[in-house]
């Protein structure tokens, strides 16, 4: 295949984008932004060939590199996509360089710094999601947290400091467990084969007892539950939201969040299915605990930008019971649900950000009649609301749509068994619907209509980058809301082999 | 006694005297002594060379049987410490342009080459004392504040406390055995002799000492903070190094068990979570360092639970990525106007905008020692780890873990100085000397190698 080291090229190029960063004179701001934009652009045509290759009818890894990276501990540098992270890889590089566009005013301040920043934690977030290795997968996820520190600490609001640290601690916290358990996986598996691995191929075979599986799922789990965030290990979100630049909120909403569901999808789940399986009532209720209260949070917050970091704890949550779920139609509705959170989410952010730079409050009683103001800004804000409500035709509809499905289709059953407990956590997550369209319309409400009111009126509406940045994204989420059988396509295999994988006992003893 | 291999097995050993004696002549021989410096330098790179050049020829000899062996990973271990010692000389150029201290530095290497060959209890005993005695005076050379003299009285007492244990101990394990090998300490590790096990527990408690592991850390502050920039790079880095492959020297490959194990954890354990927790509260960047050794200091320790070639490969290699990162720190600290005001934490608020290069080095430096990937730290930290859970003592390793997640606000606390904080107005606005520069270059290179290829470095041990 000519496509060889194209992925590579792919992770790399923000590191590239550094090198170029630190060639440019720190004076030089309109420079230092035209690289950075150009470079992410680059990266995202690469993915997009690379998305375009992707054969959905083979299963396994393409486009894959492996070297041998420390051969003592069967460590390698291996990387490749599959149906699971083919989609966030292309939604990572997708938002790239609206990041990057979105920052081009904002940030005055050390902007040599903050695109650096910015490649440093998009190259970390590519890695985790590419690599295929536990050891390199553990280095990018750890490395995620330093810029994250900085683009909340540097260009964040008055409480910077706080959240950032919040955000900081409480993520190495979830690390430093993990680090333990991927320790302790990585040794017991090399006790039984011999051989040291750290490939998740291998480790998908490692035989464990099920108290064994029960405490890695949790050291796991609790690092993945931080980042995703599920109730009640969410409290730094808001927080880390609220403090961060645009840019900050948007890249962590729009995909370091995913990295929590990701790592439950390909790592938490497949890894220990005998303890997911006897965990499973616990995870669905968080996620179905975490779809209502943070939808009940959302409701009652009059800051837009909580708001938002309230309602992506309850999206998140939906992506959650869609896993756990274990339906196929369920699995795959949860893939889309990530993505179509990153762009609504990405997006509303953009356009909370687009207020605050001409407004300087994100107090939802300060504004009201946008619609008369700004009526393009509100356009496009009605469009993003409505997509996070989950409208049809847009892309939040199609993912909640196949949660709830695939909740229903595997609580059946068991229904019949006379198990009625997952029917009404399913029933339950409906109410999350309903409670989303009243917070975001609530939302709309206020901001868009009644008396027109906004502080340091009157105010420019969008300005060509703007509308050119929200305008590709809600291309992007009508184009996954009308055609999700593609993207569909390409994550069946992936949702296959998880439901197998996590379906089938893999305790010790037992046939191979 | 062969006269050949005492030649060639020794060369590093030989190359340090022959500097010591040409810098003592230098010094007496003029009234304006100059080229300490560049000589010491020359001499001590010599020394690494020679010492690198045995070792990757594979050379192995025994000189003195049953007191000094050399083999070749030992021989890079300390060709590998002898070039950490360059940047630190570098260093020393704005504390001490000429002066007694180049010969005792040297001297003080001398001490370490020696213990790392030792095998027996006596050229163990003298390389130890060779190491630490040139550090009691170079810790009061050139004080710059009143408490100079006072830590370097505090070192000197708790270091002879020390070195009366490790005697103790050392004369009852010889009470026992009738021998000076150090295998005895091996054997004595899974002894029920009760003299055994006080000889034992002694010179495990002498080295906890010297290491300062809590509780017997509250020297360290003190002679960190009195000593002068270049001495605390020394004392934390060269002189835990040698503290730390003498322990290494005497556990050798012998597994810990029984109570052993409890005693070589739970102090380390301590350690860790008490260096990283009073670590957070410091105002002086040396002091801060002191307690951050600490915790190194048990994190080392750790790795004494798990047995055979791991133990080596993980101390090594953890005081491999420790040593250069911390020099790295050292050298990349702002000069200030005297040597109190250079050691204050808060000149390095907003350093990013005064210096880039200074900030983005130190910044490294301290995400490597909190073990954040991929920097180097991590994949010590990972080895020491994985050799805790390998040998079964999974609960200590989380606590550990647990212990070195405290440790992540204080480097944190440094990042945010410098990067996030704006620049006070006191701050001196001096940067980097050009020495001084040229040193955290020179840690850069070893850095990156062992950030990209761990595996590599730590198959070399």
């Amino acid at each position: 295949m000519g496509d060889a080291g194209l992925l590579d090229l792919v992770l790399f190029l923000p590191l590239v984008g550094i090198g170029l960063l630190i060639a440019v004179p720190a004076g030089e701001g309109r420079m230092l932004r035209g690289v950075s934009f150009w470079v992410m652009v680059v990266q995202f045509l690469l993915t997009a060939w690379l998305y375009a290759k992707f054969d959905a009818s083979v299963g396994g890894l393409q486009f894959e590199t492996r070297l041998p990276w420390i051969p003592a501990w069967g460590v390698y540098y291996q990387i490749g996509l599959d149906g699971y992270n083919v989609l966030l890889v292309l939604l990572t590089a997708f938002l790239g360089p609206l990041v990057v566009a979105g920052a081009f005013t904002a940030v005055q301040k050390d902007v040599k710094l903050f695109y650096s920043m910015v490649f440093l934690i998009q190259f970390a977030m590519l890695g985790a999601f590419v690599a295929q290795d536990l050891f390199l997968f553990y280095l990018f996820w750890e490395t995620m947290m330093i810029p994250m520190f900085l683009i909340i600490g540097i260009w964040g609001g008055e409480r910077r400091l706080y959240a950032t640290y919040k955000f900081v601690l409480y993520t190495a916290f979830g690390s430093i467990l993990m680090l333990a358990a991927v320790i302790y996986l990585v040794w017991s598996l090399q006790t039984t084969t011999g051989v040291p691995s750290f490939a998740f191929a291998d480790l998908y075979r490692a035989k464990l007892p099920l108290s064994a599986q029960t405490l890695l799922l949790i050291a796991f789990g609790l690092s993945f539950a931080i980042k995703v965030p599920i109730v009640p290990f969410h409290t730094w979100l808001p927080d880390a939201h609220v403090e961060a630049p645009t840019t900050g909120s948007v890249i962590l909403a729009g995909v370091l969040l995913k990295m929590g569901t990701y790592g439950f999808m390909k790592l938490g789940f497949p890894l220990f299915p005998d303890a997911t399986q006897t965990l499973l009532p616990v995870i669905m209720t968080l996620a179905v605990v975490s779809i209502v209260y943070g939808a009940c949070l959302a409701l009652v917050q009059n800051d837009i930008k909580k708001i938002i970091a309230y309602s992506s704890i309850s999206h998140l949550g939906y992506v959650m019971l869609g896993l756990a779920s274990l339906d196929l139609l369920g699995i795959q509705g949860a893939v889309i649900q990530m993505v179509s959170h990153g762009l609504t989410a990405a997006g509303l952010f953009l356009v909370v950000g687009m207020i605050y730079e001409r407004c300087h409050t994100r107090d939802l009683a300060a504004y009201g009649g946008i619609a008369k103001l700004l009526p393009v800004y509100s356009l496009f804000f009605m469009i993003l609301t409505l997509a996070s409500v989950g409208l049809p035709t847009t892309s939040g509809f199609t993912g909640e749509f196949l949660v709830l499905l695939g909740a229903f289709t595997a609580s059946w059953p068991q229904y019949q068994q006379g198990n009625s407990f997952p029917l009404v956590l399913a029933v339950v997550a409906v109410s999350g619907v309903v409670l989303g369209a009243l917070y975001m319309l609530r939302l709309a409400q206020q901001f868009l209509f009644g008396v027109a009111k906004a502080p340091h009126a009157p105010v420019a509406d969008l300005d060509l980058r703007e509308k050119l940045i929200l305008g590709t994204l809600v291309v992007a989420i009508f184009a996954l809301g009308l055609f999700p059988d593609e993207p569909m396509r390409k994550t069946e295999l992936a949702a296959k082999q998880f439901q197998q994988l996590v379906t089938t006992a893999r305790l010790p003893g037992g046939t191979p | 006694m062969n006269w050949q291999s005492v030649f060639a097995a020794m060369l590093p050993e030989h190359m340090l005297l022959l500097g010591i004696v040409l810098l003592l002549v230098l010094e007496i021989s003029s009234d304006k002594p100059r080229g300490a410096l560049p000589l010491s330098l020359v001499i001590v790179g010599a020394a690494a060379a020679a010492a690198a050049w045995l070792a990757l020829g594979g050379y192995s000899a025994a000189p003195f049987p049953g007191h000094y062996s050399v083999s070749a990973t030992g021989l890079l271990a300390k060709a590998v410490v002898l070039a950490l010692a360059f940047p630190v000389l570098l260093l020393a150029r704005d504390d001490f342009p000429e002066g007694p201290f180049y010969p005792l530095l040297l001297s003080s290497l001398y001490g370490f080459c020696l213990l790392l060959s030792s095998d027996s209890f006596l050229t163990l005993f003298l390389g130890l004392e060779i190491m630490s005695l040139p550090v009691y005076v170079l810790v009061l050379l050139a004080f710059g504040r009143p408490e100079s003299p006072e830590a370097a009285l505090k070192y000197l007492i708790l270091g002879g406390t020390a070195t009366a244990m490790f005697l103790m101990g050392v004369s009852l394990l010889y009470g026992g055995s009738a021998s000076l090998a150090l295998s005895v300490f091996g054997s004595a590790l899974a002894s029920r002799d009760i003299m055994a096990i006080a000889g034992v527990v002694l010179i495990v408690l002498a080295f906890f000492l010297k290491a300062a592991i809590v509780p017997f850390h509250a020297w360290a502050p003190d002679a960190y903070e009195g000593a002068s920039l270049s001495v605390t790079a020394y004392m934390a880095t060269i002189i835990k190094a040698g503290v730390l492959l003498a322990a290494l020297r005497l556990f050798g490959t012998a597994p810990v068990s029984g109570s052993m194990v409890d005693l070589l954890a739970l102090l380390p354990l301590v350690s860790i979570v008490w260096g990283n927790l009073t670590a957070m509260r410091q105002q002086s960047f040396r002091r801060m360092i002191a307690y951050s050794s600490i915790a190194h200091a048990g994190y080392l320790f750790y790795a004494f639970l798990g047995d055979g070639p791991g133990r080596f490969q993980a101390v090594v290699f953890y005081l491999l990525a420790y040593g250069v990162m911390n020099v790295l720190a050292f050298a990349s600290i702002p000069a200030g106007a005297n040597d109190t005001e250079r050691d204050r934490l808060d000149n390095l608020q907003g350093l990013f905008h005064r210096d880039p290069w200074a900030a983005m080095m130190i910044g490294v430096a301290m995400l490597s020692l909190a073990g954040i990937p991929p920097l180097p730290g991590f994949v010590a930290k990972f080895l020491i780890f994985k050799n805790v859970i390998a040998a079964g003592y999974t609960t200590y390793a989380v606590l550990g873990l647990i212990g070195s997640y405290l440790g992540i606000y204080f480097y944190l606390r440094v990042i945010q100085m410098m990067f996030i904080n704006p620049e006070s107005a006191s701050a001196p606005r001096v940067t980097l000397a050009p020495l001084a520069l040229v040193a955290s270059l020179i840690c850069v290179v070893p850095a990156v190698v062992l950030a990209v290829f761990p595996g590599w470095v730590f198959g070399r041990f």
